[in-house]
């Protein structure tokens, strides 16, 4: 399956940018997911993929066939694209039964009545429907509708899948279930796939690499790993989770490495990065700080004191909101703790620097 | 399993070649862009044209001249008819705006026993030919009407004259009655009752509740009726063909019609200048009432929708008296005349000096059943709502599909272009079609025949197939259309597989609705109607006017028959697909 080039895709709505130079690649069978807040761009960049909206200007090609080129007043028409979609409705034909649906594309391409009827079943197995073959839309689930979208876009072997925002309208149980199940299926048929959610979770769970939108631009890309650890920009570490946010001064430690120096963290934060200029602000993960009792023995090295405000249980670990001088940060602990003072403590090297 | 599956299948994948997005469908949907625009907006020109020559078009010579519009301004009897038709316009919009909103009201807001099964039968005049409810009135209550010869001779007591201006805007605000009860009711639907109950929780009674809050609220779609029901009402034959006649009444349609079928020179143009103005002024009425239409959907949006259960207002001791009222009603306004029209169609003449089984002759049905010219307006007539009813829902169904689901340049001209038909005054689109047919070349094919008559019909009601067809296509989600692009179908393949599929229900409902108008629908062919080509609504127009009565009482009993099979057969049909 060929890569998917998108190169600087522009977009406007009367007068507001929604796509704002869009660049990205995605490589033959790796799935990657656009993430973002409702209007960041991310829908009308798969749209744009789909055919179904014309960019103001960029282009979009997939192997050789170019799909859109606004310079070379190109743009393919959308069921000339090849592309397998699943979309957040999942628009299933209600007037068709499973295995109609699933025949839809094939039987559009001229393929003969007995290769359809042994591809439809072929395809029915893999999605676990064959039993539901001859069943009407409105007589099947919802997680069952959407294995159906996703038989008949994958029914004809397309280029590439596009999934829009499939899970949303699953309850959270077989979210979960479906996401498994279909992060397998992908990897086991090697589609090339653009995924397009909101839902960090999703995103990080399922993805080969990720692409953060906000405003219409690519804010960050990388692996999951990368984007969550490294956010680099402040939107996205937010965005993918909680974070607590340092401005300081940055200084050289005894040891040569960076140092983030704050009113409340006086003996400087370690980071194990470099950055220029003479200040600078750094995201810490919840799950990065360390927090123990102040009365603790030996708790004098374990940094500034602060106090616990308030603590949520929340099953597999404790929620708590600590106020260390002037800054509030949301710390994240498996101890349970009282109100009342404590030592907060950042390791080295849990602190990244964003924008 | 899955080694098979990484393998594409044997399909020969399309070619993918560059084009725009819309063009390997666009000489299709230009095609039925075009059908749809000529059809509506052709007649126009030659009705225009025609109003402006000193000559009628297919006599040599003649100039431009503004002739036939000061004929018409100095004939007394046009004057005349104008007067009547405003007077008649306003006496029948304020009984069927009152009439209507009181009726919704009741049978939406209150507890009026009985208020389900009334919500349907209000709609009765809707369906019932509009010539069967006139011609049943005439037989019950006009000059020598059943039961106003009951009150006069046998009671000797003072009667009414259906035939007065106030009588026939009492027929016309009770064939009217519908259309403002629709666009009450559904404005009462659109605000929700939690308005009312705010108010009744303040301590305010059902009285109180209805004048101070619910009759201000639908002020924007009483007024915005209140304009269109006017613009209708200028607009009517039927009333003053049959009701004024004997009074030498005439509204404008009807001075339009026997100016034209009675006049000294043959297709005078002062007809059409007279055509041309009536379209002057009922197009600005409409385009005051889209105005007025835009500032009700902001009070509808700003108002909060109701939601949960409601209590329905309490009428108290006056609860049964409006239920029997209503009842009454509706059997005075449509039962007895339909009984009356049964009566009319089976007896030698309308008397209560004798009993009616004694006047009882089969001479009405016979000669139905055996006149050449009645048997042949019932065949046209079936024929014209059948196959004009299939092929209007078939075009107009394409076009909704251009109009609201394709990437066509001219789309958007679609829809009004489908909605302003219904809007123009009948008889001027008659006139309009009958210059068509003559000034242009391919009119001459269908000049003289059945299908001249057929295109003028099902032009003059695709409106209606549209109204019914297009809000079920905005139900239909986009994402179906785009799954079928995606799986590689072109427009037509997912009109064809998909949206007209789907749609079904509402084409059916469609045609039904289209059968049942066509086959009473006569305003535009009274100008077209020849030997051989006549249709029901002509031929009893015609055949009453020579004064016999009785067969076309039989027609009409014809028509209702026809139309109530056709109801029950399509209530059967539509119930069986949405089960399926």
């Amino acid at each position: 399956m060929p890569d998917i080039q998108v190169e600087h895709l522009s977009k406007s709505f009367s007068g507001t940018k929604v796509l704002d130079d869009v660049t990205f690649t995605v490589k033959d069978k790796e799935f990657v997911t656009l993430l973002g807040p409702s209007g960041c761009g991310k829908t009308t960049t798969l749209m744009s993929i789909a055919g179904f909206q014309t960019p103001d200007e960029g282009r979009i090609a997939c192997g050789d066939d170019t799909f859109v080129d606004r310079a070379a007043r190109v743009d393919l028409a959308a069921e000339r694209r090849n592309l397998g979609i699943v979309f957040q409705s999942y628009a299933v034909w209600p007037h068709m039964t499973v295995a109609q649906n699933v025949a839809f594309p094939l039987r559009v391409r001229k393929m003969g009545r007995p290769a359809v009827r042994a591809r439809v079943a072929e395809v029915l197995a893999l999605v676990e429907l064959s039993a539901l073959a001859d069943r009407y839309p409105h007589q099947l689930s919802g997680g069952q509708q959407q294995r159906v979208a996703l038989a008949r876009a994958i029914a004809y072997s397309p280029a590439v899948l596009l999934l829009d925002e499939p899970f949303s309208n699953l309850d959270a149980k077989l979210r979960e279930r479906a996401r498994d199940w279909l992060k397998e299926l992908q990897h086991t048929l090697g589609l090339t796939t653009v995924f397009v959610t909101h839902d960090q979770d999703e995103a990080i769970s399922m993805s080969d690499r990720i692409l953060v939108m906000n405003g219409g631009r690519i804010l960050r890309e990388g692996t999951p790993e990368e984007v969550y650890r490294q956010p680099r920009v402040r939107f996205v570490a937010e965005f993918l989770g909680q974070c607590n946010f340092l401005t300081g001064a940055i200084c050289t430690g005894p040891d040569g490495g960076v140092v983030l120096k704050t009113a409340e963290f006086g003996d400087g934060i370690a980071v194990l990065e470099h950055h220029a200029g003479p200040s600078g602000t750094i995201a810490v993960r919840p799950e990065d700080i360390e927090i123990s009792p102040a009365a603790e023995p030996g708790a004098a090295g374990n940094g500034p004191e602060g106090t616990v405000l308030g603590a949520t249980y929340l099953g597999d670990h404790f929620q708590y909101r600590v106020a260390v001088g002037m800054v509030r940060l949301s710390v994240r602990s498996q101890r349970p703790l009282a109100q009342g003072p404590v030592r907060v403590r950042i390791p080295p090297g849990v602190g990244t620097f964003v924008e | 399993m899955t080694s098979t599956i990484e393998h594409p299948p044997d399909v020969a994948a399309p070619v993918a070649r560059p084009r725009a997005r819309w063009l390997p469908a666009s000489a299709g949907q230009a095609l039925v862009w075009f059908a749809v625009v000529a059809l509506v907006v052709g007649p126009f020109f030659p009705l225009v044209y025609s109003s402006l020559r000193s000559k009628p078009i297919y006599l040599p010579g003649g100039t431009f001249t503004l002739g036939a519009y000061r004929t018409l301004f100095a004939d007394p009897l046009f004057l005349q008819a104008v007067l009547n038709t405003v007077w008649f316009a306003v006496g029948t919009t304020v009984l069927a705006v009152a009439g209507g909103t009181a009726l919704a009201i009741l049978c939406t807001r209150t507890n009026l026993p009985g208020r389900r099964a009334y919500r349907l039968l209000l709609m009765a005049p809707i369906v019932i030919p509009p010539l069967g409810l006139i011609v049943g009135w005439l037989a019950i209550y006009g000059q020598g009407g059943y039961i106003t010869q009951l009150v006069s001779q046998n009671l000797q007591l003072p009667v009414w004259n259906l035939s007065s201006i106030p009588g026939m805007s009492l027929l016309g605000a009770v064939i009217i009655i519908p259309i403002v009860y629709l666009t009450v009711q559904a404005a009462l639907a659109g605000t929700g009752s939690s308005l009312e109950d705010a108010a009744r929780s303040a301590g305010a009674g059902p009285w109180r509740v209805i004048t101070r809050v619910t009759l201000p609220m639908l002020r924007p779609a009483i007024l915005n009726c209140t304009v269109l029901i006017f613009a209708l009402c200028l607009e009517i034959l039927g009333i003053p063909l049959f009701l004024g006649t004997p009074s030498n009444i005439d509204f404008y349609a009807s001075y339009l019609y026997r100016s034209w079928s009675s006049g000294a020179t043959p297709d005078p143009s002062f007809v059409s200048a007279g055509a041309v103005l009536l379209l002057v002024v009922v197009s600005g009425l409409l385009i005051l009432r889209a105005k007025l239409s835009g500032s009700e959907q902001r009070f509808i949006a700003v108002s909060a929708r109701g939601g949960g259960t409601y209590r329905p207002l309490d009428l108290g001791r006056w609860r049964w008296p409006a239920s029997v009222g209503l009842g009454a009603y509706i059997g005075i306004t449509c039962v007895i005349p339909l009984l009356g029209l049964v009566l009319m169609s089976g007896v030698k003449a309308l008397t209560t000096l004798e009993a009616p089984w004694h006047l009882f002759t089969a001479e009405n049905w016979q000669l139905v059943a055996t006149d050449p010219t009645m048997r042949r307006s019932i065949t046209n007539s079936l024929l014209i709502a059948g196959g004009g009813g299939a092929a209007t829902v078939l075009l107009v169904a394409l076009a909704t599909l251009v109009a609201h689901r394709s990437g066509f340049p001219l789309r958007r001209t679609l829809a009004p272009a489908l909605i302003y038909p219904r809007a123009v005054p009948g008889v001027i689109l008659g006139i309009g079609f009958f210059w068509t047919y003559l000034m242009f070349t391919p009119g001459a094919l269908v000049r003289n025949n059945l299908w001249g008559e057929l295109i003028a019909l099902c032009v003059r009601n695709l409106t209606l197939a549209y109204v019914v067809i297009y809000p079920s296509l905005a139900r239909i989600n986009a994402e179906f259309d785009r799954a079928a692009r995606s799986s590689g179908a072109g427009w037509w393949t997912i009109a064809r597989r998909i949206l007209l599929p789907v749609l079904r229900p509402a084409l059916l409902a469609a045609f039904v609705l289209m059968f049942i108008t066509l086959l009473s629908d006569y305003d535009p062919v009274v100008f077209l109607q020849k030997t051989g080509t006549e249709v029901l609504g002509v031929t009893m127009l015609q055949t009453w006017q020579k004064g016999i009565v009785g067969p076309v009482a039989a027609l009409a009993v014809v028509q209702v028959v026809i139309v109530a099979i056709m109801l029950l057969l399509g209530a059967r049909v539509l119930r069986r697909l949405r089960r399926a």
